[in-house]
């Protein structure tokens, strides 16, 4: 297929399918577009792969770049409008910060013609096209996933008059956004889509258009746009360093630079600071903890395979550029962020605030990973985002499925959903453990994020410690879910096509990927990793000697033969196979082995009740509860200290960043 | 190879029967300490052949998933130290047995299970990162996370890592459930009948915990050997002494609170090994 065709189909189908889903009110026949949709998105980013890259591509007629420099206004125009209307001055302040140096830059400083001349406009190189499969694959499982949910959310509220169209065209053209954005080259086109997925991810989030939802929808815009007006900064100091010419308004000739060209550091700064704004770093965790009262989907879409992963992208990307001091500002920023996050996660009582934490805890891994910036620590990176990304799709889904269900995303209401919902539990279990335990992608990721921490050991201290109580918040959880009476005779319950069909795909994926991770790496990992290779860095491990058979292992650089670490894959699938499958396959309990539980002898009735006598030998239910230590590293606890240091960590990265100019 | 797969089979069988021999000396020795004349060394064996021989009973359907789990799980922990793997990827397995451990726990509804289920999360948090550190407190000596690379290594890592492993003296008896840091089990003297996760788990299930402990006890002194890989028998001399000192801590010292626990090992015991390798990082980048 031709690439133009193809950038098209990755980039305008999710809109032109939006537009149709928003005017299309008929149920059936608007999830369908979406299913089409779909296929179209994966089939068209397999074609990718068939590409020979890295390739470039400009589109020859220049309207475009007029489409986008009108869009551009448009969006931030709405911005104003949004932040008068909502009386929320912040939005309307950063709108402006964005739209007036814009709008001066371009038109009164003279440079719009310049910024025309801007090429190549797309570059596609092997880390764009890992990003486009993420983005097209899960992405588009989740939007199937939302046309059922969608319904269901609907029926629950007892809306008068469907939204439904409207949620799907945000989310559907959320999707050529983000295509857009891990594409583009020209660092205005970059910015663009950049603006695009803001607005997709405000309107998705304000979507259920009560008060919460439309406060935490302004503050993701307001905190994007902060993003935002850096990129702008960027862009345009950029432009009168380098002699009012657009060498350096590409994304290629930035990272080509190699950290040797020394007015671009701040502006990499600069980008980098935009990128973990949209990855949620500490101090800016707040938006994506905002986004979890949008109906799930999106929170499914925000944090598996779109937004957040922009700003993961971008740091990744922006790398190369990077001089040593701010690598190390980066890791430890990031490491911070794991760190803290993880700790936090531990005091949550809703399901999905202890997702977002995770989210932003593993964001910051992969932030630290890019900051690190050895071979073995972007390996590390990309492969915690595509097992992220599989991973956290599920998880969200899973806890979608789960609120559909019981109605409540509070843990302590999923009290026994082994025995209510067995099989939605069965798929959020294996979720559960894919994102921390061995033999699973996400642990391989973060084993080779430790092994390559070593030259920042500050980092290493707090991934070790973040690693250690990341175990403690999904043991809890996992316990709450797990908790039952073993009241005979439960039923598998059943779950439509449209929330199985992408959950059970990304079960298979975990463990097809998980499993299949040695040629995940050669050939997507090892190849990304030469895009955004940083050069200034030396690595003390040779990544092509790393596949060995279906295995990986970390050679010497000096001598292949002798290995400073392995991971032998297939066994420890075995063992897990052993320890978890075939007992849960082969072994089962008949009901005369059951009993019930210790109770010091006050147990009223057998073995499928839970009440015991109490005082005064009344009856009572039995309940128990989960620790959260609220007291102790609740929000309200740490915050402040987790916003001062944060802030001191960011006002630092800028300092090291001034004091080498 | 076939010499690694002889190896392992006499790892796995050579393993419970060490573990088992030093869980009777413990008993014996903890119950001289406390004026008693204490049951037979071999008792934990008969113990567990009487416990195999029991009738199946379990208060929940899936928890003898996460049991098998847990000593599965040990095993090959045993087999990665034995065949001299990762240290690191050693040290996540383990994490997996414990949470096993711990899942087993929650998965019945009771109240003891939960206490015992809680509190062995908290020795989690304490010891994990303890051992992760010791990982990378191994790779400032040698450059290297194999074990077949510490073993290869002529100068013992004691003589540079002693902060490490006074740390991991701590972590010992976290995992051997001894006081001060019995939270999770609360079996001191091995009298109390109320025991944690223990509580809900009976016979055969009972026996393979069992097992797993003794598993467990000979991973952990041979981690703890490995800080005199060369020659190896002065190693495994430490390891057992490591092992009467835990017995001489377990007998003087009364139980600790959960979250005492998690300050001592997070302020103390981490402090020591983050100061250990920060030392060696800068010598090796000749900072100073």
């Amino acid at each position: 297929m031709d690439i133009q065709w193809m950038l098209a189909v990755a980039i305008l189908l999710p809109l032109i399918a939006g537009i149709l889903v928003f005017l299309i009110r008929h149920y059936q026949t608007r999830g369908l577009i979406v299913i089409l949709t779909a296929v179209a998105l994966i089939v068209n980013s397999i074609y990718f792969l068939k590409l020979g890259l890295p390739t470039e591509f400009t589109p020859t007629n220049e309207v475009w770049g007029t489409i986008i420099t009108v869009l551009d206004y448009a969006i931030l125009l709405f911005y104003i409008y949004a932040g008068l209307s909502l009386k929320n001055w912040l939005v309307l302040i950063f709108a402006l910060t964005q739209i007036i140096p814009l709008a001066w830059w371009e038109f009164s400083a003279g440079a719009s013609k310049a910024l025309e001349t801007i090429t190549p406009a797309f570059m596609i190189d092997q880390l764009s096209v890992v990003m486009v499969l993420i983005i097209s694959i899960i992405g588009s499982l989740i939007c199937i996933y939302a046309i059922r949910y969608m319904k269901d959310h609907e029926d629950h509220k007892e809306l008068a008059r469907s939204r439904q169209s409207r949620f799907l065209f945000w989310l559907v053209m959320f999707l050529g956004a983000m295509n857009g954005l891990v594409l583009a080259n020209n660092l205005l086109w970059l910015y663009f889509f950049w603006e695009v997925t803001t607005l997709c991810c405000f309107q998705l989030i304000a979507h259920d258009l009560t008060k919460e939802a439309i406060n935490n929808g302004a503050r993701a815009l307001w905190m994007n746009s902060i993003g935002g007006t850096a990129m702008i900064a960027a862009m345009i100091y950029i432009y009168f360093n380098s002699g009012q010419t657009v060498e350096y308004l590409t994304l290629q000739s930035i990272v080509e630079s190699g950290g040797t060209v020394a007015f671009l550091l701040l502006p990499v700064a600069l980008m980098c600071f935009t990128g973990m704004i949209k990855a949620a770093q500490m101090p800016f965790q707040n938006w994506l903890l905002g986004a979890m009262v949008a109906p799930t989907p999106v929170s499914a879409l925000l944090h598996s395979s779109t937004m957040v992963k922009a700003g993961v992208y971008l740091v990744l990307r922006l790398a190369p550029a990077f001089n040593p001091v701010l690598g190390v500002t980066v890791a430890i920023c990031g490491a911070f962020t794991f760190f803290a996050a993880s700790v936090l996660a531990i005091a949550q009582t809703t399901g999905k605030r202890v997702l977002a934490y995770s989210t932003i805890a593993n964001l910051g891994l992969i932030v630290a990973c890019a900051g690190i910036g050895t071979d073995l620590a972007m390996a590390a990176a990309i492969l915690l985002i595509i097992f992220h990304a599989i991973s956290k799709g599920l998880l969200f889904m899973c806890a979608g499925t789960i609120e559909h269900q019981i109605w409540s995303r509070e843990i302590e209401d999923m009290e026994g959903l082994a025995e209510k919902a067995p099989l939605t539990t069965f798929i959020t279990i294996i979720g559960m453990l894919s994102m921390f335990l061995p033999p699973f992608g996400m642990l391989l990721g973060k084993w080779v994020a430790l092994e390559a921490s070593y030259a920042v050991p500050l980092a290493a201290v707090l991934f070790v410690l973040a690693s250690a109580v990341t175990m403690v918040f999904w043991a809890k959880w996992l316990g709450r879910l797990l908790q039952v009476t073993p009241r005979l005779g439960r039923k598998i319950e059943s779950l439509s096509l449209s929330y199985s069909v992408p959950l059970w795909s990304l079960v298979a994926g975990i463990f097809a990927f998980g499993i299949g991770v040695a040629p995940v790496f050669k050939n997507f990992v090892q190849s990304a990793v030469s895009c955004v290779a940083t050069g200034n860095v030396t690595s003390v491990v040779a990544l092509d000697g790393m596949v060995k058979g279906w295995n990986l292992v970390l050679p010497k650089a000096a001598a292949a033969t002798e290995v400073i670490g392995s991971y032998p894959v297939w066994p420890l699938f075995i063992v897990f196979a052993v320890a978890i499958v075939l007992p849960l396959l082969f072994i089962s309990l008949k009901p005369q082995e059951l009993r019930p539980v210790y109770m010091c002898g006050e147990q009223a009735g057998d073995v499928d009740t839970d009440e015991w006598y109490c005082a005064a030998d009344v009856k009572t239910k039995l309940q128990l509860g989960g620790y959260y230590y609220k007291d102790a590293i609740g929000e309200e606890a740490i915050n402040p200290w987790v916003y001062v240091i944060a802030i001191a960590l960011l006002v630092i990265m800028f300092g090291v960043v001034g004091v080498s100019i | 190879m076939s010499n690694q797969v002889w190896i392992a089979i006499i790892a796995v069988i050579a393993a419970p029967l060490i573990g088992g021999f030093l869980a009777g000396i413990d008993r014996r020795v903890t119950a001289r300490l406390q004026g008693r004349y204490g049951p037979p060394i071999l008792q934990p064996f008969y113990d567990f052949f009487k416990l195999l021989g029991k009738s199946r009973i379990a208060t929940s359907k899936t928890q003898f998933v996460w049991i098998i789990s847990y000593l599965v799980f040990m095993i090959a922990c045993l087999l990665f130290l034995v065949l001299q793997q990762d240290l690191l990827l050693l040290v996540f397995l383990l994490g997996f047995a414990g949470i096993s451990f711990v899942l087993a726990g929650f998965s019945t509804k009771s109240p003891y299970s939960h206490f015992g289920a809680n509190r062995e999360l908290l020795q989690i948090l304490s010891y994990e990162p303890i051992l992760l550190l010791f990982a990378l407190g191994v790779y400032t000596q040698i450059e290297s996370f194999m074990i077949s690379d510490i073993m290869a290594s002529q100068t013992p890592l004691l003589a540079s890592l002693w902060p490490i492993f006074i740390a991991l003296l701590v972590v010992l008896t976290i995992k051997m459930r001894k006081s001060p840091f019995d939270i999770a089990t609360s079996h001191h003297g091995h009298q109390e009948l109320v025991k944690g996760i223990m509580t809900e788990i009976s016979g055969p299930y009972y026996a393979m915990v069992l097992l797993t402990e003794w598993y467990e006890l000979v991973l952990l002194l041979g981690l703890i050997a490995l800080f005199w890989a060369n020659p190896l028998w002065i190693g495994i001399l430490i390891a057992l002494a490591a092992f009467i000192l835990e017995l001489f801590i377990d007998n003087i010292n009364a139980r600790m609170t959960g979250g005492w626990m998690v300050k001592f090992s997070w302020v103390i015991a981490l402090v020591f090994c983050v100061l250990n390798i920060a030392y060696w990082w800068i010598i090796n980048k000749g900072v100073l």
